[in-house]
């Protein structure tokens, strides 16, 4: 179908917001949904029933929220900062110090092979909820410190720490396993 | 803007950071999962309500259901026959398009009961879960009875019918037995 006969995300949401449309909502919920899913899952290292439980629970706080969004960011950003928050609660219900990670905290990769190297993805979810979440946020969506300073809660200069803790965690992690085919203690 | 000085990623890491996929499909049940949980809370559909609702939490939920599902035997056994009979007589007025969107009522009540039910998919040993789960099949196997006797040569009705009556022989569930389990009302 041409693009020019797509409507816009404001005139669904309204059509939702004014009339409860389930048709307009059906439509943003697709165009939306699988950017909401995938940033959720991979926020919470792959774990897809909570991913599940994020996005029900993110359209559901977006539509109660919705008469007072003021269009002034786009509604996928909106959509995804509600979701990064419902990520946050999740999270810190696990662990209320979840976002204080130390190098002591940092993981390590039991019994992978000689050899074997895990993958961005799989490296991802292995790293602690705290560093995950920075790397995830700065790296993968393009979010500056100020964003993650806001949007957390936390200090620009915590963002900065964290995430150079992060990498260094994550590099660890991928290259673990040609780590020790070469003999060296990663 | 990216503006991390402290530790740099090497080009390949970049690289590999951009080809990570943005966007993954969930599956097809989250919508209607979702769906349900909007017009449930009023946000979707008509009579919207504007308040937040008040029986977010599940036990609230499931005393709900309880009180709910005792007065409903109650009260349907003591009207039970007079109210049968007219609502026969009132479906039996209705034009087919009243009764189609009868129908699509009853069957978005049905998902959302079962997607209630399903918050209790990890107690699968509560008897609750385990009667809820037994009505859900057999009220599945009624409906798919009505639906061949409405459209017998409409074969996906059929073939949905055969493939419940298979399962039901091979777990030893006669059919009568079954359905005569369960109250409707």
């Amino acid at each position: 179908m041409p693009a020019a006969i797509e409507q816009s995300d404001r005139d669904l949401a309204d059509q939702v917001r004014l009339a409860g449309e389930e048709q307009a909502f059906r439509v943003l919920y697709r165009r939306h949904t699988p950017a909401l899913y995938r940033f959720a899952l991979r926020l919470l290292g792959g774990d897809e029933l909570e991913a599940d439980d994020v996005v029900q629970e993110t359209w559901i706080k977006a539509l109660e929220k919705l008469p007072g969004f003021r269009w002034d960011a786009s509604l996928r950003t909106w959509l995804t900062g509600i979701a990064l928050n419902t990520c946050r609660s999740l999270l810190r219900r696990r662990d209320r110090h979840w976002l204080e990670v130390t190098d002591e905290r940092a993981p390590t990769v039991p019994g992978l092979p000689v050899g074997e190297r895990l993958d961005l993805e799989a490296g991802l979810a292995r790293l602690p909820a705290g560093y995950r979440t920075v790397v995830v946020l700065h790296d993968v969506e393009g979010y500056t410190h100020e964003e993650i300073a806001a949007q957390l809660q936390i200090a620009v200069n915590t963002s900065k720490s964290q995430l150079s803790r992060a990498r260094r965690a994550l590099r660890r992690l991928l290259t673990a396993g040609d780590a020790q085919a070469e003999g060296v203690d990663a | 803007m990216n503006d991390d000085q402290e530790f740099e990623l090497t080009p390949d890491e970049r690289a590999a950071f951009a080809r990570l996929p943005r966007e993954q499909a969930p599956g097809r049940m989250l919508e209607e999962r979702t769906v349900h949980a909007l017009r449930a809370q009023g946000l979707l559909g008509r009579g919207r309500q504007t308040s937040p609702p008040v029986w977010r939490t599940w036990p609230t939920a499931a005393a709900a259901a309880v009180a709910l599902f005792v007065s409903g035997i109650a009260v349907g056994q003591w009207i039970g026959s007079r109210t049968v009979a007219e609502s026969m007589t009132a479906v039996r007025d209705r034009s087919a398009l009243e009764a189609a969107a009868a129908v699509q009522r009853a069957g978005s009540a049905y998902v959302t009961a079962l997607a209630a039910l399903a918050e209790f998919a990890d107690s699968t040993t509560n008897p609750g879960f385990v009667q809820g789960r037994e009505v859900a099949l057999t009220a599945l196997y009624a409906a798919a009875r009505e639906l061949t006797q409405l459209t017998p040569d409409d074969p996906l009705a059929v073939a949905i019918r055969q493939r419940l009556e298979a399962f039901r022989s091979a777990n030893g569930n006669g059919e009568a037995q079954d359905i005569h389990r369960v109250a409707w009302f």
